[in-house]
């Protein structure tokens, strides 16, 4: 297995100057549109699966920022975890604000990703995602084992609420929105400065690039820094939002699923594990008529994008236009021959 | 003594069942280089199956074994067919098909049966006394079955041809089809033969420990960390890395209680990894 497979191909276009603001105001006009929805349909249900959606695209978009690097951890739930229940035994057991305990447990999740990216630096390929992997578990293990302190079995309760005056669900809904759009903004920036191209050199050949004078240990700890700290911040936030946490959620299938988010998506554009994670969460939320059915949904959706798509949902446009120029090629070819 | 004897049959018997299900998964995955995470829920639905056999059908124990080993095998042709022969070597899209291959199962399952624990019945009953040491015959099958089924494996690796056709393909996969070996024929049966062995072992621990939905996830975990801790490409590395790794889940529980034991079992297996990355026994650098 080589490093290439593993790793997200990147590929950047140049900016093209003429239409340099239609690409922006668009993404505003749905970010506002997404701000007007409880407006338009206030109930609590359609807000509370944005909300999700909103934290797993945080989660989703900085695992991508890890795999630009050419790592592949097996492990986001577990750090998304860390963050979460760093959060809630640091509210409930010292009685800290969320204000304050959010970004304080995505610093320290960003530093636990870099202790144990060091050692892990040494791993390759396959061998990384699986040292990851089994540190994910480890981590649950942990969290099981902690007694009282960190609920144990039975997770952890009474965290205390984002904000103290309201627990209204409109709040929380526009924190979520303006904490994404900040994240996703810091999260572009970083894929598109001078490091994130760094990272995408490693991964492209980290032989190559510790021979012009990269220091490819270090960038690779950075990357797992930077998408530890906004999966710990997404963590954080989740466990302030719901106020309970279970384990389970952070489990190797809850991992497994943030994968899919993003690989369904396209692992090679930064919109992908966007799309991804909205469509892979609204749809079975969506679809909560077929019940105990909804898995087979996603599944299906997976095994239609692998089978059809090998870009992922972002190329099906590319795709689209493609089979609709060949269609169009191919008839005006019968129709020359035809005369 | 009872304890210590207790030890040593848990740790005879998940040793022989991890190495049972992982000898399948290390097959495709040093041959094809597939990670196969729908493993896992292969050696579910086998339980599944042969507990379908038994009290739905009615079928003699044994012969139901047999059955789900041919059923669960054909499965797993039609799998590496349909399913993984197209994207061999594309990593991304191969877990993806295992994912969703995966939630299929455990999804029909959950559908078709529901959550709750069942037991297949046991394949012998009573229990074996010998002075103070006493064993219940089935956990005495239990080992047997898995030694004598990993004897034949080994020897089949070893001593046949089709086998020598897999280790030639698992050493370099163009290389073997350049000698004439039919690559896609070997890989079917690998298959075959892997997904057999998961679903005997599913039926096994079906009547040992009881059946879910999702106890293929559990074992999904142990094989990865039994195939990566032996290194690709070794099979006599499986069975001293499966025998660490029973070891530690039967023993460790005596020491440390509760999920902590997990803890330090999975605390040990990545030191292990850090130690020697590219795994103990493997012949890939």
């Amino acid at each position: 297995m080589s490093n290439n497979q593993l790793s997200a191909s990147a590929t950047s276009e140049p900016a093209i100057d003429k239409r340099k603001w239609l690409k922006p105001s668009i993404l505003a006009g749905i970010v506002v549109l997404i701000a007007l929805l409880p407006m338009i349909h206030g109930s609590n249900y359609i807000m509370h699966i944005f909300i999700l959606t909103f934290i797993y695209i945080i989660a989703a978009v900085s695992l991508r920022t890890i795999t630009i690097s050419g790592q592949f951890p097996l492990a986001h739930a577990a750090f998304m975890g860390i963050g979460a229940y760093l959060a809630g035994m640091a509210s409930k057991w010292l009685g800290w604000p969320s204000w304050l305990t959010i970004p304080s447990a995505a610093i320290v999740t960003a530093g636990i990703g870099m202790l144990i990216g060091y050692p892990f630096a040494r791993l390759r390929a396959l061998y990384y995602a699986m040292g990851s992997l089994f540190f994910g578990i480890g981590v649950i293990y942990i969290v099981y084992a902690g007694g009282i302190w960190s609920g144990g079995y039975a997770g952890l309760t009474a965290i205390g609420p984002l904000f103290p005056l309201g627990t209204s669900k409109i709040y929380y809904y526009y924190f979520f929105i303006g904490l994404t759009v900040v994240c996703l903004l810091a999260l572009y920036r970083f894929e598109f400065c001078r490091i994130g191209t760094t990272l995408k050199a490693i991964a492209q050949s980290h032989l190559v690039a510790s021979s012009v004078g990269i220091n490819e240990g270090w960038y690779r700890i950075l990357a797992v820094g930077v998408g530890c700290f906004f999966a710990g911040l997404a963590g954080a936030s989740y466990a302030h939002y719901n106020m309970v946490l279970s384990p389970a959620s952070f489990g190797f299938m809850a991992t497994l699923w943030l994968v899919m988010y993003v690989l369904i998506g396209g692992i090679d554009s930064f919109a992908g594990p966007i799309i991804g994670t909205a469509i892979l969460v609204l749809l079975p939320e969506f679809s909560r008529d077929l019940k105990v059915y909804s898995p087979f949904l996603s599944a299906v959706l997976l095994l239609i994008v692998v089978f059809l798509m090998p870009q992922g949902l972002v190329g099906l446009p590319r795709l689209i236009r493609s089979w609709y120029s060949e269609r169009k090629k191919g008839k005006k070819i019968a129709h020359v021959s035809g005369n | 003594m009872e304890l210590g004897v207790a030890t040593v049959t848990n740790l005879l018997i998940l040793s022989s069942m991890y190495i049972l299900v992982a000898m399948g998964f290390a097959f495709l995955f040093n041959m094809l280089g597939i990670l196969n995470l729908a493993h896992g829920a292969i050696y579910m639905l086998g339980g599944y199956i042969g507990l379908a056999l038994i009290s739905a059908m009615g079928i003699n124990q044994w012969a139901a074994l047999a059955i789900t080993a041919v059923i669960i095998g054909a499965f797993g042709v039609f799998l590496e067919r349909f399913c993984f022969r197209p994207f061999v070597g594309d990593f991304n899209r191969v877990i993806m098909v295992c994912v969703a291959v995966a939630v299929i199962l455990q999804t029909g399952v959950n559908i078709l049966v529901g959550t709750q624990i069942l037991s297949l019945p046991p394949f012998v009953a009573g229990i074996f006394r010998a002075g103070p040491v006493s064993v219940s015959y089935e956990r005495i099958v239990t080992f047997a079955i898995g030694a004598v089924l990993l004897g034949t494996i080994v020897w089949f690796v070893n001593g046949t041809k089709w086998g020598q056709q897999m280790q030639a393909i698992s050493q370099d996969m163009q290389g073997a089809s350049l000698q004439g070996i039919n690559v896609s024929r070997v890989s079917a049966l690998a298959s075959f033969i892997g997904c057999a062995l998961a679903a005997i072992a599913g039926c096994l621990i079906g009547a040992y420990l009881g059946l879910g939905p999702y106890m293929g996830d559990f074992m999904l975990v142990k094989i990865l960390m039994l195939v990566f801790l032996a290194g690709i490409g070794s099979v006599s590395g499986i069975f001293i890395a499966g025998l660490v790794l029973g070891a530690l889940d039967s023993v460790l529980p005596l020491l440390v209680s509760g999920a902590a034991s997990d803890a330090v079992a999975v605390a040990i297996v990545v030191v292990l990894l850090l130690i020697r990355p590219q795994g103990f026994f493997g012949h890939e650098a």
